[in-house]
């Protein structure tokens, strides 16, 4: 497969990849626009969506050294007042921090690219991803463990981070994933990385590129789990259904840890903008 | 010749440049095609090679597409892993930063709700908002000694608003500046000032409910944000090192910035085109970016062109001397030409031309050499261009059309296209009228328009049968429109209809009503779900059509935009922003002129495209073709009875009057400009497209056309006539 001259493998591609074949190849190669609804109840996905987006922009100008006061003054919603009220009683350990940071290497000749909410470098030298999560529900660690974004952003510190690192990569060992839910303060999921990880990872990316790379277009087929096109605009093109299901369907669905949540993105609306 | 990272080949000046150390300030200039680009862009690949994170520079261009060059070898080379480079406008970088530190400035600048955040206009929402401020204000007799359509004055109001923003003056000093310019008859005086009247109040508007457009953008990341010391420390420290392209494109207010910028710097490579200022009417100031040139202390000067043939530069040559003669020539000869006659018989290989009487007969020439060229000579499609002053839907089909009967595919590139007037688009307007009878304009939808909608929306239905269903299928109610149910249609037309469409057209307007007895949704939504649902689906027209599936989502994406924003000032007037978005579509206000997603350079494919376009891509071709050469539109400026981006610029004095000898000169040298850069980006050979006669009919006797008159007469045993 040939994919188009700027492309660049990201944690979501790939999870497209991973989930629907088919839909990769709509979504990033053909980058064919498809303008159904996604999923219901659209009005309400949608506020949550821009809440969302607001939350991160708060996040990144708090991070940058705005007061809190005053980015209090800019809240109008009760849960994105809740979650800011969270944000700012978490105790975020010391250190460097670098906000919306974003990552490059090459894979399969191809640039892999990630945009992270937060890079924290503590003193002791333990690099910190940190993921703002604002779902609704927290997300099982089983789960999250096997989503690429799991996998990718650590990888991609561990390759392009030594920049922040006095010019030395970190070593696998210092890394650390954490996903902080905005509604669920108290219970971050972390996932430690280790020099099995890495090596794993980037097998498995390599592997995983390598794959796309090698793919005729007819090779890429539907899912044949076809409850989750009911959270995809294409499927209609790929005749696999009518209407959209319902976000509340989905979270449920998604408890399994080899389920997929389908076409959703509404925990990476940070790397969407991106 | 050099090889750089085994990727890009490089002339000794180039390789030198690239490999200057880090901590250079350089300030490099050259005539186009002089290869300054590839040397910015080993520049570049060479900082990154160096070890300077890619976070840490700044690649800065007056328009993303000439940014192009540099994002391809980002992408092609074979650079460390670690932070990527950030490519901006100065409009981007404003927006990104306004954004960010908008609780910071936004009460200091004005705002009438500082807590609460910015709303960013687009062009076609800015428009709209500007549309319902001076609407009244016609009935008033502002610019009542006007005629010209009035979408083309909200945008001049708001071009000046530009201008102030970019050159760097008071929004409320805009009248007086054309006013004190202007020496001719006394009642335009007052349409420049109700042209400034228009401005404030929009500026007033925006400022008390959060809007920003382009000028209010660049203002407050100019005027506020750059001086504040956490939003300028944050950009210091980010970037170390900045690359800027084509700085004589870019506005006198960029440069400014940059003057205080530079000094501060690890590095920094500013790269001007000497013959160019293309952008002159959106503000580029070439005089203004030569300034910089003092405050860095490498200056290299490349010459020559790596691009044009001798044959091509030689007609460059003389082409530049015939426009010149008779008129006072540019303030400097293009650099490398020469005066020595022995130029001039060689650029005979380098231009072709033969004359029509009518212009289609022109239109089949150019076609037929087209055609010659990729077929006979082997010189691939996109290796052409076929250039005009403007690009009309006209012209665009009309070629388009000559050429695929030779099998030959073409692409256009226009800055815009009318989103309105595509057809999977009047379809769902007239399907969105249907379900929400209560929006729909007296007389809205036609028969015409219904037949058309069938025709689009159900798989399998020609026109002739959907012109006879929506005869009798269209009804009205109480003044609103409605549909028949299939089966109330009399028998034999059913027959004739086919039941299978039938079924169809019965599925589709149950959807309607069925949508229609419920709450209103949005615009937006209720066009999701029709496509989604109905339109896409197996049987109806949409399916597996992509692209009406790209033209329903840019219309979805428009009215997306235009509720986010407009709904602000809609909230008050109890009015759904759906019917609104429509109304203003009807009126051309929106989706008359609409953005299309970037699409990658189209291979096999010959370019049709307006002269300025092509420039400002920056990427040369074989072959050109010259249409309409005859024509004015050449270097005259567009009728803009509102604005002057001459008078408007830094350069201009205070009081001094603009005369029709000022016009004459300026039409001169930027038809100068414009032949000279487009020969630039020519390797190899220019035909004309000749015709007595123009497009509306009418004899045309252009600048252009007599200059090439003249260097044919000097030497006419050397045209290269077909």
């Amino acid at each position: 497969m040939r994919l188009p001259p700027d492309f660049q493998f990201t944690q979501a591609n790939l999870q497209d990849f991973v989930d629907c074949r088919r839909r990769f190849l709509l979504r990033h190669v053909r980058r064919l626009a498809w303008p159904a609804i996604e999923s219901e109840p659209v009005i309400e996905n949608e506020q949550l969506s821009e809440k969302g987006a607001r939350f991160h922009r708060m996040a990144h100008q708090a991070l940058i050294g705005m007061p809190f006061e005053r980015l209090a003054l800019m809240l109008n919603e009760p849960e994105l007042a809740g979650w800011w009220t969270n944000f700012q009683s978490q105790a975020l350990p010391e250190g460097r921090r670098y906000p919306e940071l974003s990552l490059q290497a090459t894979l399969q000749g191809y640039r892999l690219v990630a945009k992270v909410d937060l890079l924290l470098v503590t003193p002791e030298g333990r690099a910190l991803v940190y993921d703002w999560k604002t779902s609704r529900r927290r997300t099982p660690r089983q789960y999250m463990a096997a989503r690429l974004q799991t996998r990718v952003y650590p990888y991609l510190l561990t390759q392009a981070g030594a920049q922040f690192n006095a010019g030395q990569p970190f070593p696998p060992e210092v890394v650390e994933m954490i996903y902080w839910y905005a509604g669920f303060p108290d219970a971050p999921e972390r996932f430690a990385y280790d020099d099995d990880r890495y090596r794993a990872d980037e097998a498995y990316l390599d592997d995983l590129a390598g794959t796309i790379l090698s793919l005729a277009e007819q090779d890429f087929g539907l899912t044949p789990d076809a409850g989750q096109c009911r959270y995809c605009v294409y499927r209609s093109l790929c005749d696999r259904g009518v209407q959209a299901g319902s976000l509340d369907d989905w979270d449920e669905a998604m408890g399994a840890p080899d389920e997929s949540g389908g076409n959703l993105d509404f925990e990476q609306i940070a790397e969407i903008e991106f | 010749m050099f090889s750089f990272m085994g990727e890009i080949t490089l002339s000794p000046p180039q390789a030198e440049l690239a490999r200057l150390p880090v901590e250079s300030k350089i300030f490099l200039e050259g005539p186009d095609g002089s290869g300054k680009t590839t040397a910015g862009v080993a520049r570049l690949l060479g900082l990154l090679e160096r070890g300077v994170p890619g976070a840490s520079i700044l690649l800065l261009v007056p328009q993303r597409s000439l940014g192009q060059p540099y994002l391809h070898a980002l992408r092609t080379a074979s650079l460390p892993p670690g932070s990527p480079v950030a490519l901006h406008t100065l409009s981007g970088l404003a927006q990104r930063m306004v954004e960010l530190y908008w609780p910071l400035v936004a009460e200091a600048a004005g705002f009438a709700h500082p807590d609460m955040p910015p709303v960013f206009l687009t062009l076609e929402t800015a428009q709209y908002y500007l549309a319902r401020l001076v609407r009244p204000l016609f009935d008033e007799g502002f610019f009542a000694s006007i005629t010209l359509d009035r979408n083309r004055l909200y945008s001049q109001i708001l071009d000046n608003l530009n201008k102030s923003a970019v050159v760097g003056f008071a929004h409320t000093q805009i009248g007086q500046r054309l006013v004190s310019a202007w020496g001719g008859e006394p009642g335009q005086a007052r349409v420049y000032q109700d042209a400034q009247e228009c401005a404030s109040r929009f500026r007033q508007y925006c400022l008390e409910h959060n809007l920003l457009d382009f000028s209010l953008q660049v203002e407050l990341f100019v005027r506020y944000l750059w001086p504040d010391e956490g939003c300028r420390g944050a950009l210091l420290e980010t970037y170390r090192h900045l690359i800027v392209e084509n700085l004589e494109e870019d506005v006198p207010v960029t440069h400014d910035l940059l003057a205080e910028w530079l000094p501060h710097l690890d590095s920094c490579l500013l790269i001007y085109d000497q013959e160019a200022g293309y952008r002159s009417f959106l503000g580029a100031d070439p005089r203004s970016a030569y300034r910089l040139k003092a405050l860095c202390p490498q200056r290299v000067t490349f010459t020559g062109s790596f691009v044009t043939s001798p044959m091509v530069i030689a007609l460059g040559e003389c082409l530049g001397r015939a426009l010149q003669t008779g008129s006072q020539a540019p303030a400097s000869p293009p650099p490398g030409t020469s005066e020595t006659s022995d130029s001039l018989p060689a650029y005979q290989a380098a231009l072709s031309f033969e004359v029509q009487r009518f212009y289609p007969q022109m239109l089949d020439w150019v076609a037929g050499q087209v055609a010659q060229l990729v077929q006979d000579e082997g010189v691939p499609p996109e290796e052409i261009a076929i250039l005009a002053p403007f690009l009309g839907d006209a012209l665009r089909f009309s070629l388009a059309n000559r050429l695929e009967r030779y099998g030959i595919p073409a692409r256009s590139h226009r800055p815009s296209r009318s989103l309105r007037e595509q057809p999977p688009v009047q379809c769902l307007l007239t399907l969105t009228y249907l379900a929400h009878p209560g929006w729909a304009l007296p007389a809205l939808p036609t028969q015409f328009d219904l037949a058309y909608a069938l025709m689009q929306s159900l798989e399998g239905m020609d026109l002739v049968r959907a012109q006879l269903l929506a005869e009798k299928a269209l009804l009205r109610v109480d003044g609103q429109p409605r549909l028949l149910p299939f089966e109330r249609v009399k028998a034999d037309l059913q027959e004739r209809v086919t039941y299978r469409l039938g079924e169809r057209y019965e599925h589709l307007r149950q959807w309607l009503e069925g949508y229609a007895q419920a709450p209103a949704q949005e615009l937006d939504h209720f066009l999701g779900r029709l496509f989604g649902e109905v339109l896409s689906q197996p049987g109806f027209g949409f399916h597996a059509n992509l692209d009406a599936g790209e033209a329903a989502a840019n219309l979805v994406e428009s009215a997306q935009k235009f509720r986010r924003v407009a709904a602000v000032g809609l909230a008050d007037l109890g009015k759904p922003v759906g019917q609104e978005y429509l109304e203003m579509v009807q009126d051309g206000v929106i989706a008359a002129q609409y953005l299309r997603s970037w699409r990658g350079e189209a291979q096999g494919a010959v370019l049709l495209a307006p002269a300025y376009t092509f420039l400002m891509s920056n990427r040369p071709v074989e072959v050109q073709f010259w249409l309409d050469v005859g024509s004015r539109s050449w270097y005259e400026r567009l009728y803009q009875p509102l604005t002057q981006p001459h008078v408007l610029s830094r350069n201009w004095p205070e009081g001094k009057h603009w005369t029709d000898d000022d016009e004459y000169k300026t039409s001169q040298e930027a038809l100068y400009r414009l032949a000279l850069g487009l020969l630039a980006r020519c390797r190899r050979r220019v035909y004309l497209g000749l015709s007595e006669l123009g497009e509306q009919g009418y004899e045309q006797r252009g600048l252009l056309l007599r200059a090439f008159q003249r260097l044919l007469r000097a030497a006419p045993q050397e045209a290269s006539g077909v």
